[in-house]
């Protein structure tokens, strides 16, 4: 049984839903949900991801019935239709989607018999039940993939043997997630592939729609996508893989191998695309030499956020940097075996590194790990403490970071203190402006 | 007005008749709102829009000294999530010891919604009382429990015998109204029947009366004003408005919103309440009326020279010191006039159109007109007999203001962006939400409102001018994006009534425009 959050970091299902479709090219989301339900999400899915804005069609342009007790009372079926065949009349897209709130759900409408009369139409029409109290954000991601690969994807009996499907970089919650699909997508390139993010620069509808050709899809997370991709391999054939999502060179180095060894591509020429890379980002980590001597700018660290992002900002500081990421939180809702798999991720450091690994949901609770985890000072003369800290979590951290006094930045969601457009800090590139972020908190405060 | 012995207040629909749709120009609502059918018009296409309980929010994350425990699904409250760490900063302006936002969501999953959610609730209130020992917890009930059938009274009123804080139930549930502004009365109807009157404070210690200081406490009462602020105000504004009135030599406290749960207790003791807007406390102002006598005036806001000086002779009048009012409006209005003069030669002859609440709109378009700007459209958020009130003046006030387009719509920019190509304006005054719209359409904007700028009072109308000449100086802005973006309407979207999508029933007379 689930409990109370405080202080969540994530919207629920519905807002999930929303948020992946307002960024996915062309697709107009309908919601059918109680009055209010659009509005709720909108701030969290723009002021809190560091100011993504609007979208094409979402933010308060964003389709709704806004059921209200009337439709609550006498069911809500008429109401989405008419705003089905308005929306389609009033905005331009290629795909429309239904998702639905709580509210609807509970009363018993199906949205199956609303949408059975646009079969056919000059548009495509799908929609799926996305009501809050599924789970959070991860769930109503989760939905909707599953229903573009069953619905949209069309099926395809050529296979196209150099084209992959990427996703499991959740598009929002990872506030980065634009700049780190590229980031990606620019390493499996390295390594002769075209790849689909659906959600990336430069790609259209046709890309998810045409998804079924390709070899393998890589799910680039332990947690997230990976039902999606068991539906994608039942309906489509197209078998999957999931690896941890990677930043820094020993992330990077061990994604590049498992994605080579997936798709069987000759050792010797991932070692080559791995040294290439290896050589542009030492030239530029060298050049901090200096200051990291200089000034001692190793730091114990404290890493909070989703699976996805902890274990690659861990494994980041531990081993590329030399830093001390001495207590991991993850603040996901995951299930036992979800949360071993996820332990897997924080083993076998090259550094010898060994985070203190705690799931919980609670903001106020971190505080507390961090005292258990380094003492608290009784004004004691010898004391070792969490000193020289540094905070790598959401906005909700600031707190804690002013209260113990650490600098602290801005990388796992909510942030609302950062504007973010294309930056990423995945793979080798990514790792270099994460390098710069970091530093420049430390030295910007001289 | 006496709802406050109810669990939960009534809703605006069936309170003041607020209309949410409409469509036509401001002289055509004004005589629909007096036939008093507007309540009934609704849209057969609509853009999403906040709930009670988002709106509810907007107090109630101001309250210092309080956690509050959101009873829904994990999602609802989400703009909790993108306020969480920026939040203290504006708290701090009020209180250098506030820490931030303190909330607990919870996370009403499938099973509760089947088994119910009480011990959910419980849970989280008895944590809240552990984890940070309060002065307040406010429980806020959404659209999923109220469905379910959980007894949220019920279990604060049992909790609260063991729990110090004193628990506000906030009945907000997003389904049972369109108008967003019920909010307002959701909480004031908590505030009201939980933290208000005698009762509600400890008993000090029985010592022998000293009637001198009871009749200095009796004079301080006399000339104690409660000025309500609204959380889209700025410090800024509040202190122009606490100098006001404090040149008047009355005292001040200002409520609800950066208030410390206590502040309610004794504020029944006060000559007077003085509403920023009516749109905010007319529910709050009537039953501190009904209950404790305790006068009102909530005509207008305090925005714009025109308005500003009758909310000061409003209040004035009540303390009969309209002379000395008089007086000092004299002395602030010649010296603002004087200084205006600039901006007025840069403005005059631009054009607007604005967006937001009622009350906001309708003064603010007085104050634009006050700077040689002339009124294109307006477009509100909802509409009511306050509304109505201060539409009859702007029609008398600005010649020409009858043929000014009006919509009425709560966000709604498929219409806006219909009126704003069609009308073109210089810049659109805008609530938060709305704007990046119109600066894709190329339109320059001008915030309606926001907390760290001033707009009220004298200094505010000085601060208007002033930003409103700046953004003006350089577009570019706007002007490169409306190259490179475009808004998701169908082309033919901008060839049709803007108010196509309008069920209006008896009020649709097609526009002419």
């Amino acid at each position: 049984m689930s409990k109370f959050v405080e202080r969540p970091r994530y919207v629920c299902a519905l807002g999930g839903a929303v948020g992946t479709l307002k960024v996915l090219p062309r697709t107009i989301p309908i919601l059918h949900a109680a009055t209010g339900c659009g509005g709720n999400v909108a701030l969290a899915l723009n002021q809190a991801a560091g100011y993504l804005g609007s979208g094409y069609c979402a933010g308060q342009a964003l389709s709704s019935t806004n059921a209200s007790e009337r439709e609550i009372v006498f069911g809500g079926e008429d109401r989405l239709t008419e705003q089905i065949a308005n929306t389609i009349k009033l905005i331009d897209g290629d795909l429309y989607f239904v998702i639905t709130g709580c509210m609807v759900e509970m009363i018993g409408d199906d949205i199956k018999n609303s949408i059975k009369k646009f079969d056919g139409g000059d548009v495509p029409v799908i929609g799926a039940e996305t009501g809050g109290f599924h789970g959070n954000y991860y769930k109503g991601y989760e939905i909707v993939l599953k229903t573009l690969f069953r619905d949209f994807v069309e099926q395809k009996t050529v296979k196209d043997r150099k084209l992959v499907n990427l996703w499991g970089v959740v598009p929002i919650q990872d506030v980065f997630w634009k700049g780190n699909m590229a980031l990606i997508k620019d390493l499996l390139t390295k390594l002769g592939y075209r790849v689909n993010t659906f959600f990336g620069d430069g790609e259209t509808l046709d890309n998810l729609r045409h998804s079924a050709a390709a070899t393998l899809n890589i799910v680039v997370s332990d947690t997230f996508g990976v039902e999606a991709a068991q539906v994608f391999q039942e309906v489509h054939g197209v078998p999957y893989i999931s690896v941890p999502f990677p930043i820094g060179d020993h992330g990077s180095e061990s994604f590049l191998r498992r994605v080579g060894s997936a798709l069987g591509i000759a050792n010797a020429f991932v070692d080559k695309v791995i040294e290439r890379e290896q050589g542009y980002y030492y030239s530029y980590f060298e050049r901090l030499g200096d200051v990291y001597s200089d000034l001692d700018l190793q730091r114990y660290a404290v890493v909070v956020g989703d699976s996805n992002y902890t274990q690659a900002l861990a494994r980041f500081l531990a081993d590329d940097l030399g830093w001390l990421p001495e207590l991991v939180v993850i603040t996901d809702f995951l299930t036992d075996e979800q949360q071993d798999t996820v332990r897997r991720n924080f083993a076998g450091y090259e550094s010898g590194i060994e985070p203190e690994l705690v799931f919980d949901t609670d903001a106020s609770n971190i505080g507390k790990y961090i005292a258990g985890h380094w003492g608290q000072s009784n004004g004691q003369r010898y004391f070792e403490g969490f000193n020289p800290g540094f905070i790598l979590g959401s906005a909700i951290e600031r707190d804690i970071a002013e209260k113990l006094g650490v600098p602290q930045l801005t990388v796992t969601y909510p942030i609302s203190n950062r504007v973010v457009l294309d930056r990423g800090y995945a793979g080798y590139a990514g790792a270099l402006r994460l390098t710069e972020d970091i530093l420049s908190t430390l030295v910007g405060s001289r | 007005m006496d709802y406050i012995r109810e669990k939960t207040p009534p809703v605006r629909e069936n309170r003041l008749g607020a209309c949410m749709a409409f469509g036509g120009s401001c002289c055509e609502l004004s005589a629909q709102s007096k036939k008093g059918c507007l309540y009934n018009n609704n849209r057969t296409f609509s853009q999403s829009q906040g709930c009670q309980l988002t709106l509810s929010l907007a107090i109630l994350n101001t309250i210092r000294d309080s956690v509050i425990v959101v009873h829904s699904p994990i999602g609802c409250g989400a703009s909790l999530v993108a306020q969480a760490g920026i939040a203290k900063g504006f708290q701090k302006l009020r209180d250098p010891n506030a820490f931030g936002l303190r909330w607990i969501n919870t996370n009403l999953d499938e099973l509760d919604v089947v088994n119910g959610g009480e011990e959910k609730l419980r849970s989280a209130i008895l944590y809240a009382d552990r984890e940070y020992r309060p002065s307040a917890i406010i429980v806020m009930n959404s659209c999923v429990p109220s469905l379910i059938g959980d007894d949220i009274d019920a279990v604060i009123e049992d909790l609260q015998k063991q729990v110090t804080a004193k628990i506000v139930p906030v009945h907000c549930e997003g389904f049972k109204t369109k108008i967003q502004a019920t909010a307002y009365d959701a909480v004031y109807h908590g505030i009201l029947r939980h933290l208000v009157g005698v009762e509600k404070y400890e008993d000090p210690d029985p010592v022998i009366p000293d009637e001198l200081e009871e009749l200095k406490e009796k004079y301080r009462i006399s000339r104690t004003v409660n000025v309500l602020n609204v959380s889209s105000m700025s410090r800024m504004d509040e202190q122009e408005l606490v100098k006001l009135l404090q040149s008047l030599d009355l005292n001040v406290r200002i409520l609800p919103c950066y208030a410390h749960p206590d502040d309610f207790a004794d504020s029944y003791e006060a000559a007077l309440n003085v509403s920023i807007c009516a749109t905010h406390d007319d529910y709050f102002s009537e039953h501190m009326k009904t209950k404790y006598g305790v006068p009102f005036i909530l005509e207008t806001i305090p925005i714009g020279i025109a308005n500003t000086n009758k909310w000061l002779l409003d209040i004035a009048r009540v303390f009969r010191i309209e002379e000395r009012a008089q007086k000092l409006i004299a002395s602030e209005v010649g010296a603002l006039e004087a200084v205006l003069t600039p901006y007025r030669e840069f403005l005059t002859g631009k054009t607007a159109l604005l967006g937001g609440g009622e009350i906001r709109i309708l003064t603010t378009a007085e104050l634009l007109h006050s700077l040689g700007i002339q009124i294109l459209g307006l477009r509100g958020f909802h509409f009511d007999r306050y509304g109505e009130a201060l539409l009859d003046q702007l029609l008398e006030d600005v010649p020409a203001s009858e043929r000014a387009i009006i919509n009425i719509g709560t966000g709604q920019p498929f219409e806006q962006a219909n009126l704003l190509a069609r009308l073109k304006p210089d810049v659109f005054v805008g609530h938060p939400g709305g704007n990046g719209w119109a600066n894709k359409q190329g339109i320059p904007v001008f915030p309606l409102f926001g907390q760290t700028y001033n707009y009220m009072g004298y200094l505010g109308v000085f601060e208007v001018a002033r930003r409103l000449t700046r953004i003006l100086k350089n577009t570019s802005y706007s002007r490169n994006i409306v190259k490179h973006a475009r808004l998701p309407y169908r082309k033919d979207w901008y060839d049709q009534d803007p108010f196509s999508y309008i069920d209006q029933g008896v009020a649709d007379q097609g526009m002419a425009l």
